[in-house]
């Protein structure tokens, strides 16, 4: 008997296979445009329209609001990409999470990365650049949407040095914060004397968007 | 265009249970790479007895709840200072059973890890491996059931894969004799052809290998 709470329920595991694909692509699509340092595009990506939509990037502070996140991009990737510059940061070890109403989900990304810095008067310098990102995405207008972005630096390194050796670039320099930017939340990345902590934290299954879960990626209860 | 209630009334039984089975064997698939997800976290944040979300089937008559709950307690480092495994999650190979309720899956990885085992300074890791496992919906969640990282590569950063190759961390330690029966079973060796284990699971493995704590598919290639 095919009863409607069958129909119900298999339209709903529809609705979230859907988002699941969208989310990625969308996710895939914004961090193509951040490897190829297109600003526009990457704002493009994120729910300007909420009051709250906001991007907290390592220890940089968390830029909330339509005009800091487009500050904070700005900050980021603003200028003209030069010859031997390269930065290029990818997505695996996705846990992704589509609330019960399909109206917001939450994703994590383990992301590997390698950059080339250029340097005054010699060779770029190969760094890697590893980090996850946690990211709370909001469905509006028949799109998904970055709503909330969180990106944690795992490790910062001359290539040539490694992780352990080199810990001069974990931490941002002793220069004054952007005037948009609010506290950093957490910021924990690798280093020898430090320990870690399993932050960020995987989402876990939930039915709707409760304003006390926000903070799920920093989440050291590993109990759910 | 998305499909509606009014879509799905269009089936007739057969085809909607066609759709149901898969919308559920997607889901599966998707709930899998969740589940390793989490599991790689745990990989990095080793704080010993911290409770957690189970993610093993300890629940299944095959699984060695008491050897998993004692290998659990047993430090192999005197702190966890300088410690990291980051294992991310790559190439997913993932096949359902007819079910839903198996799932067989080959991931890819390439790692950094640092290690410190007495307090000293820590060794930066390179490493490459696979992470095969069997997974179960038990009690409506997806379990591990069996399947660990399987090392290909696992060197001192500067050395290099052809010149080094670090053993499991166990107290006490392993010999390479004893390691290369365990973790490093199939590790690379520049003196030997290499063998491929994992197989990823093919589209016939749960009807080849129906019985799902037998580990044979992973070795299909070699068995040929």
């Amino acid at each position: 008997m095919i009863d409607m709470e069958r129909k119900k329920n298999l339209l709903l595991k529809i609705k979230k296979l859907e988002a699941y694909t969208e989310i990625q692509n969308t996710m895939g699509r914004m961090i193509a445009a951040v490897n190829f340092r297109r600003k526009e595009e990457v704002l493009s990506y994120f729910a300007l329209d909420q009051e709250d939509v906001s991007f907290e990037y390592a220890d940089e502070g968390v830029f909330k609001g339509k005009h800091a996140v487009q500050a904070g991009i700005d900050y980021l990737l603003g200028t003209e990409i030069r010859p031997g510059e390269m930065i290029d940061l990818q997505l695996t070890t996705p846990v992704i999470e589509v609330a019960d109403d399909c109206e917001t989900a939450r994703a994590l990304w383990w992301s590997p990365g390698a950059a080339s810095v250029l340097r005054e008067g010699e060779d770029p310098q190969a760094q890697w650049i590893w980090g996850d990102f946690a990211v709370d995405f909001i469905y509006e207008n028949e799109t998904w949407k970055i709503w909330h972005l969180h990106y944690f630096t795992l490790i910062h390194c001359d290539y040539h040095k490694g992780w352990v050796d080199d810990t001069s670039l974990i931490n941002r320099k002793n220069t004054p914060m952007h005037e948009e930017s609010q506290p950093t939340t957490w910021h924990n990345p690798y280093h020898p004397k430090a320990i870690r902590y399993g932050i960020p934290a995987a989402p876990y299954p939930y039915d709707t968007w409760r304003k006390e879960d926000e903070n799920w990626m920093l989440r050291n209860d590993k109990t759910r | 265009m998305h499909i509606t209630l009014e879509d799905l009334d269009l089936l007739n039984e057969e085809e909607f249970i066609e759709a149901e089975k898969e919308a559920e064997r997607l889901m599966a698939v998707w709930e899998v790479k969740n589940l390793r997800g989490r599991a790689a976290i745990f990989h990095d944040d080793q704080h010993i007895g911290q409770k957690r979300k189970e993610l093993k089937a300890m629940d299944h008559p095959s699984f060695d709840r008491e050897g998993e709950i004692a290998f659990r307690m047993k430090p192999v480092v005197d702190s966890l200072e300088g410690n990291m495994l980051i294992h991310p999650l790559t190439t997913p190979v993932i096949e359902v059973d007819d079910t839903c309720t198996k799932a067989r899956a080959v991931f890819w990885s390439i790692g950094i890890e640092g290690l410190s085992k007495f307090r000293e300074k820590p060794m930066a890791i390179l490493s490459l491996g696979m992470v095969p496992g069997t997974h179960v919906k038990m009690n409506g969640e997806w379990r591990i059931l069996a399947g660990n990282w399987q090392r290909t590569t696992k060197n001192e950063y500067h050395a290099g894969w052809i010149d080094d190759m670090q053993a499991t961390n166990t107290r006490p330690p392993l010999t390479k004799e004893q390691d290369r029966n365990f973790l490093g079973k199939y590790a690379y060796q520049k003196d030997e052809v290499r063998k491929p284990v994992p197989c990823p699971p093919m589209k016939d493995t749960w009807q080849k290998y129906p019985d799902e704590t037998d580990p044979s598919w992973q070795f299909q290639n070699i068995e040929e």
